[in-house]
């Protein structure tokens, strides 16, 4: 099973619309994962355990997963092309 | 119709408000399940909210007073944060009209072209929804709450434009504007002060560097840890420490309260927005396909500029110098507690306009705080009748409440303080604010047409 976080300024306010797109394309797509939130500020010690960070803001040097920006959710555009990176770092 | 709006209020936010989303949904064109489902999750926040405020309020009040009684600090108000704050205001009669209002405001400016933001960030609508509802409790009037509402709208758009090209420059977000109620206003303190600053020899070209604060002080940004350390301080100076058994089982039960508080009332909104996201969605799809094209800016939440290393440090520096300001500011009465997480909010605008200097925004943001402290102080009694109107009778038996955000956003304790003056504060309000927009229109968004028009002229 693979992990995602999803990081935002708040660990809620932007990061729960895009965690549950990021969640329905997942499944969608036939891919097990386990979506999280959390805000930036928590990041500071890095993502351990964490397979793919999709961020709506800047994160931390410390994070040593690969990030994806996460900004084309909330604007609605570039949506497709995001999904695609993900599943692309998802699958093995 | 008395009769019915008398049983609504006896109802409580927490039934009520999952009927509205179920007919907000079904109208938007979603499955009845997911509308029932949608609904049952804005009741389901409403509850939790509740209790975690409840929570908060038992814990913290005896512990504040008796630190009243004991040193003569009195910080006997509770923070209750921006969860709080939101399900209150959307809990609200305004609060029920604040998405449709709000969208007509702009989309009727939009069309005027006295804005150039489509603000596409519904959930933040609670920022109108919360100065609306407060000036309705204060004047008794809904229709003065709607107005105030749809002022603020009109004010947060215009700021938006104005911030825009500094947020641009400084953050790379191409065509966003942050129209967002928490950070937009104190633009308002950052701009002038920079100017001052500017004129300052020594502030000039004095630095400081981000990521070594960030390093060293990235333990103020995990709530829960600042939580129990906070119930740890508040409860050794209110419980003491003569009866070693009693007071540690109070201090550590306080510290843990409040860590508990701390983490699970943000969870309780995410519960929140999570039922809003189908209204949200549908709604944003309906705007959009009215105003295609790219001379739009997108309006979203300020969370997108808040992992920028200068925010995040200044925000670390401002936790402990936002308590010391709540101890000495004379006339300061709010603890602050659950905002302390919400600072990066406050300084995120401020940043760039200081060009990311640390030194400037640390200055201009120990002076923000000061202000939202007093205006906190003086918005909790109104707070806390909104509170309890929507139910949250919990917390507010047990102590007044406020918040950093938005109970002390200088921009909302304006509004409410015109909205005092019943049609005429409002007429003014409506005067200043269209004001406002139209010159932004004609200094700012013009000028940057113009410059797109005729790219060679860059």
């Amino acid at each position: 099973m693979k992990r995602v976080l999803i990081a935002c300024g708040t660990g809620i306010a932007t990061s729960t619309v895009v965690a549950d797109k990021v969640r329905k394309h997942l499944k969608a797509n036939g891919i097990e994962a386990k979506v999280d939130q959390t805000k930036v500020s928590e990041l500071h010690r890095g993502a351990k355990g964490y397979d793919l960070v999709v961020a709506t803001t800047n994160v931390p040097k410390s994070v040593e997963a690969p990030v994806v920006n996460g900004l084309p959710f909330l604007t609605g555009v570039g949506v497709d092309k995001v999904l695609d990176e993900i599943v692309e770092h998802l699958q093995d | 119709m008395e009769a019915i709006t008398s049983y609504i209020t006896d109802l409580g936010a927490a039934v009520a408000l999952p009927f509205i989303i179920f007919i907000f949904a079904l109208l938007l064109g979603q499955k009845a399940g997911d509308a029932v489902r949608a609904g049952l999750l804005i009741g389901i926040g409403f509850v939790g909210i509740n209790l975690v405020i409840g929570l908060l309020g038992e814990s913290v009040g005896p512990a504040a007073t008796a630190m009243a009684e004991n040193f003569g600090i009195d910080l006997t108000i509770v923070d209750v944060g921006w969860p709080a704050s939101a399900a209150i205001a959307f809990g609200t009669q305004v609060g029920a009209l604040a998405i449709p209002v709000g969208l007509a405001v702009n989309v009727v400016m939009l069309a005027l072209g006295l804005t150039r933001t489509l603000d596409i960030d519904l959930w933040n609508y609670w920022h109108i929804a919360f100065s609306g509802a407060l000036v309705a409790v204060v004047t008794g009037s809904l229709p003065l709450g709607v107005a105030a509402a749809a002022l603020h709208m009109v004010i947060l758009l215009a700021m938006a434009d104005w911030s825009q090209p500094l947020i641009e420059d400084y953050y790379g977000f191409d065509n966003i504007s942050l129209p967002h109620g928490t950070s937009a206003p104190y633009a308002l303190f950052a701009i002038p002060l920079n100017a001052a600053f500017e004129r300052i020899p020594g502030l000039r070209d004095w630095k400081a560097d981000p990521d070594t604060i960030q390093e060293r002080f990235g333990v103020l940004g995990e709530s829960t840890v600042l939580g129990a350390v906070l119930g740890l301080i508040i409860g050794l100076l209110g419980y003491g420490f003569d009866d070693p058994r009693a007071d540690s089982i109070a201090i550590l039960g306080l510290a843990v309260n409040l860590a508990a508080a701390m983490y699970l009332l943000p969870k309780m909104v995410a519960v929140l927005m999570e039922a809003l996201i189908p209204i949200s969605e549908g709604a944003q799809e309906v705007v959009r396909r009215r105003f295609p094209g790219r001379n739009v800016y997108i309006g979203l939440d300020s969370a997108i500029a808040i992992g920028s290393p200068a925010v995040i440090a200044v925000s670390l520096l401002l936790v402990p110098i936002t308590l010391l300001l709540a101890v000495i500011v004379p006339g300061n009465r709010v603890l602050p507690l659950v905002d302390l997480a919400t600072i990066p909010f406050i300084v995120c605008i401020m940043v760039p306009i200081f060009k990311g200097n640390l030194i400037r925004s640390l200055i201009g943001g120990t002076i923000a705080m000061a202000a939202t402290l007093l205006t906190a102080t003086a918005m909790a009694p109104m707070v806390t009748d909104v509170a309890a109107s929507v139910g949250f009778e919990a917390a507010t038996d047990a102590a007044q409440i406020s918040s950093l955000v938005d109970g002390g956003n200088p921009l909302s304790g304006l509004i409410v303080w015109l909205g005092r003056m019943e049609w005429v504060g409002i007429g003014i309000l409506a005067v200043v604010s269209i004001a406002f927009a139209y010159l932004i229109k004609a200094r700012v968004t013009s000028k940057r047409e113009f410059a797109e028009a005729t790219p060679e002229a860059n």
